[in-house]
């Protein structure tokens, strides 16, 4: 699984599909306090970028990819 | 077009069929789209024309052409309305779907020649299936409203009125853009809204909004207020991309060529970039005496003005500091800049000049104070006068018409025309599709001259033995070789034309063979071999529902389970491969297993149960023998009747089809190994090979597939055993008939003058009978004709064939008299 969910942590690898979203979404409704880990995240389905732009959970780290970095900065920026 | 050479590359098949299909559909909604202009409220009519349109829509989804789709689909929306009664059909309507097909039908010899669509194209299309739609909202909204809607006359690259929200973009990348824009770049704003469905539709817009080409910066925003997490549904896309990139404007288009109706594009003027906050500023505070003009300016206009005040505002000031920093050259030659590009973009170029002597002198005084000085004199040059106010919208327009108008054709005042018409040079579909009748039209044409051509040596033997004259009788020989030769190619050809590929038949088969071996639990291999070889379309046509018997017979009764197959010590997955070949005059199809194959015990033993055979035959009978049991009726090996197999009836099936089309069919088999069906068939039906024979003085034929052979036999070795007569030949009893007496001709059989009789041996349906005839004459190649009107109900005969002589040779339908 691209999204791996653990205690406290949402974990990003690779590119996260659509069908993922409903999970993720699930998940960041029950721990509101999760902290999204996108570190090895390469791409993430709008589905799953529209989650996290609702949610605005706690960014633990940016993706590597410094061009997916600034993208998915600006879209989560503290509004 | 131009007479680019065409290609030949060997097209898809798929393709070739949708092009084909494509052609024919388009030419039959043309039709209807004109019969209806003169009976415009015949509801059957429009429900063909609907089906139609539909049709080719789905068609072309299988491809990936949404430029076509696109546009059919706007059709299609417009007929439902007039189908449903929403809308009346009027010419202008036929107008505008003639139109639309007249594109489709560019577009097909786009991807006739190319095998894909021009991304010039897409525009187009996108215009196209918009004013379609414009075309139905005019009706659904108002259609009181008598003024005509200028239908969709932008293009996606100017449908963006305002200004785009620049101001989202850093300030550096801005200034970094406008730096560029200064050296001759052009860049693109783009809005692209997706259409909430997109996830549906496998679409992943922010993946997309990445990869746009030369994309500088880009942000994701939410489409409309975000609903409380609890509230999101996560499969409906309401986020949006705003996009900054330095593409060019085909690159663009051919980046979102499936969703143009998504995306709005504007080419960016560079001073846009310079405006730092937006429209919150008041225009009618600017200070230079604008507010005059301003009421009939666009907006644009304002904005641009209040831009340029701004700018020059700004510049002033930067100039007038006195301090001294370390960087002043630098922030000089800024201004400089600024103020040369600001002059370039209204079409002041002489300013330039001017501007650097400034500059130089500036830089010399370590001052800002003589650009200022320049500055103040010529700010008017910039901004006072309304004039370059206009001429400075008018550049900025048309840099963005300029655009517009290298990929697009110039869109006319009401609604798109895609010019196709009669007097077009339009590229002739490569292959044609004739009507059956008319190649069997041809066919029996060349039949007749055969016939005729046949007449000629008959005449030359009369001109020399009637006449006497020789030289005429050789000249006439001549000639008919020539002609002879001709016909005989001429016959040739016709017989290609109507020659098709086995593949057409074979096609079904990965499907069927996958589906069948998935619900049966097996695991099966098919190997296809021969698909090009050719025979006459009647025969391919006539192939298909034997060859799906036989194939679904091997999959459920020949080849085994997986686990079956393990224990047997073969590979778990069987192996059913279908060859086809030519074999001189006959197509051969051979389907072979490598399954457990038939036992011809078990054949033999349901065989004599059903009382198929008797129990003499059950002992006499070879295990070859009785393996082709299995083609008799009523015979079924399967355990279980499935609903696939195992009702008798598949096999006889296959044997009658075969041999309706007279061909042959047998099997081999071995117990363990696998089993072979091979069929074969003649290449072609048109012409049959006859012997001819003469019974009581009357000539008839017999096809040459059932002779096996003609002997004489005396009559003293004629048994007779009660009313049949036998013969003994090589061993073999043989049954004798005589001709007439199955014909209906009371005289006997003549026999020759050592009292020899004339027998015809022949075959048919397994079993051999000699046929008492008075004489044998040569064989010969005729097109048979079936039997029309009540005489078609005779069947002993199976049709008549000219002969060379005028003379009407009747064929006999051998099955029939045995």
């Amino acid at each position: 699984m691209p999204i791996e969910f653990k205690k406290n942590r949402v974990i990003f690898r690779d590119v996260a599909r659509v069908e993922e979203a409903e999970a993720l979404l699930e998940a960041l409704q029950k721990k509101p306090t999760a902290k999204v880990d996108l570190a090895a995240c390469t791409h993430l389905h709008t589905a799953n970028l529209q989650v996290l732009m609702v949610a605005r959970p706690g960014i633990g780290s940016w993706p590597q990819d410094t061009e997916l970095r600034t993208w998915l900065e600006n879209a989560l920026k503290p509004a | 077009m131009t007479a680019l050479p065409k290609n030949p590359l060997p097209k898809n098949p798929l393709l070739e069929q949708f092009l084909s299909e494509a052609r024919e559909l388009l030419e039959g909604i043309g039709q209807k789209l004109m019969q209806l202009e003169d009976a415009p409220s015949d509801q059957g009519l429009i429900n063909e024309l609907f089906r139609m349109v539909h049709t080719l829509k789905g068609n072309s989804g299988l491809f990936t052409f949404p430029e076509m789709t696109r546009v059919l689909h706007a059709c299609e929306d417009l007929l439902g309305k007039v189908r449903n009664g929403e809308m009346a059909f009027s010419r202008e309507l036929a107008d505008r779907l003639l139109d639309a097909m007249d594109f489709v039908g560019l577009l097909s010899s786009d991807i006739e020649q190319t095998e894909s669509i021009d991304a010039s194209r897409v525009e187009d299309s996108a215009r196209l299936a918009e004013s379609l739609r414009a075309l139905m909202a005019e009706v659904s909204t108002s259609s009181a409203s008598s003024e005509k809607r200028p239908v969709a006359t932008e293009t996606i690259a100017v449908s963006l009125k305002q200004i785009p929200p620049l101001a989202e973009i850093p300030e550096a990348l801005r200034m970094e853009a406008f730096r560029r824009s200064g050296e001759g770049e052009k860049f693109h704003w783009i809005a692209y809204q997706p259409v909430p469905e997109c996830f549906f539709q496998g679409d992943d817009p922010f993946h997309r909004a990445r990869q746009t080409p030369g994309l500088l910066w880009g942000s994701v925003l939410p489409a409309e207020p975000l609903p409380p997490l609890a509230e999101l549904d996560t499969y409906r896309c309401s986020v949006k991309f705003h996009l900054l990139t330095a593409a060019f404007h085909e690159e663009l288009i051919e980046h979102f060529r499936y969703v143009p109706d998504q995306v709005e594009m504007l080419v960016i003027d560079p001073l846009w970039l310079t405006l730092s906050e937006r429209k919150s500023e008041d225009t009618s505070n600017s200070p230079n005496g604008i507010s005059g003009s301003v009421e009939e300016s666009s907006r644009e206009a304002i904005e641009k003005a209040a831009a340029l005040t701004r700018i020059l505002t700004a510049q002033q000031q930067t100039l007038a500091l006195d301090d001294h920093p370390a960087w002043f050259s630098g922030r000089l030659e800024a201004v400089a800049t600024v103020l040369k590009n600001l002059a370039n973009s209204v079409g002041n170029t002489e300013s330039a000049s001017q501007i650097e002597a400034a500059f130089a002198k500036a830089l010399a005084s370590a001052s800002g104070l003589p650009m200022l000085e320049w500055l103040n004199a010529h700010q008017s040059q910039f901004t006072a006068k309304p004039v370059s106010h206009s001429d400075a919208s008018i550049d900025q327009n048309s840099a963005v018409e300029e655009v517009a108008a290298s990929t697009t054709v110039q869109a006319a005042d009401d609604g798109v025309k895609f010019g196709r018409r009669a007097e077009d040079n339009q590229n002739g579909p490569r292959s044609l599709k004739v009507d059956q009748a008319k190649v069997d039209r041809l066919m029996n044409l060349i039949g007749e001259l055969i016939v005729e051509k046949n007449a000629l040596p008959y005449l030359a033997q009369r001109a020399e033995s009637q006449y006497g004259v020789r030289e005429l009788s050789r000249e006439i020989k001549g000639q008919y070789s020539v002609i002879n030769r001709i016909a005989d190619e001429m016959q040739d050809a016709i017989m290609q034309v109507r020659m098709m590929a086995v593949s057409i038949v074979f096609q079904r088969f990965p499907r069927l063979v996958r589906d069948t071996s998935r619900k049966l639990g097996k695991e099966v291999q098919l190997v296809l071999e021969g698909e090009q070889t050719e025979a006459d379309k009647n025969i391919i046509e006539a192939l298909a529902d034997p060859l799906i018997h036989i194939v679904r017979n091997s999959l459920d009764h020949g080849l085994e389970t997986p686990e079956v197959r393990r224990a047997c010590g073969k590979p778990e997955t069987g192996t059913l491969s279908i060859r086809a070949s030519q074999q001189a005059d006959s197509v051969v199809i051979e389907i072979i297993d490598d399954g457990k194959g038939i036992d011809p015990a078990v054949v033999k033993r349901k065989a004599y149960e059903k009382g198929l055979i008797d129990e003499a035959a059950l002992e006499r009978m070879s295990d070859r023998e009785a393996v082709n049991l299995i083609f008799a009726a009523g015979l079924s090996t399967a355990a279980v009747v499935s609903d696939l197999s195992g009702r008798g009836v598949g096999m006889d099936v296959v044997r009658t089809a075969v041999e309706k089309l007279n061909g042959s069919v047998g099997v081999e088999s071995e117990v363990g190994k696998g089993t072979s069906i091979r069929i074969a068939l003649p290449l072609s039906m048109a012409v049959t090979q006859l012997m001819i024979i003469e019974s009581d003085g009357q000539l008839f034929g017999v096809p040459m597939d059932h002779v096996i052979e003609t002997v004489r036999i005396p009559r003293a070795s004629i048994h007779r055993i009660k009313q049949s007569m036998t013969a003994v030949l090589r061993g073999r009893v043989v049954p004798l008939k005589a001709l007439n007496s199955l014909i209906g001709i009371t005289a006997q059989p003549k026999a020759n003058m050592d009292d020899e009789l004339s027998v015809l041996l022949v075959q048919a349906g397994g079993c051999v009978l000699g046929l008492l005839v008075d004489g044998f004459y040569e064989t010969l190649g005729v097109i048979q004709k079936p039997m029309a009107g009540f005489l078609s109900n005779l069947s002993v005969w199976s049709g008549s064939a000219l002969m060379g002589d005028g003379s009407v040779l009747m064929i006999l339908n051998i099955r029939e008299i045995v």
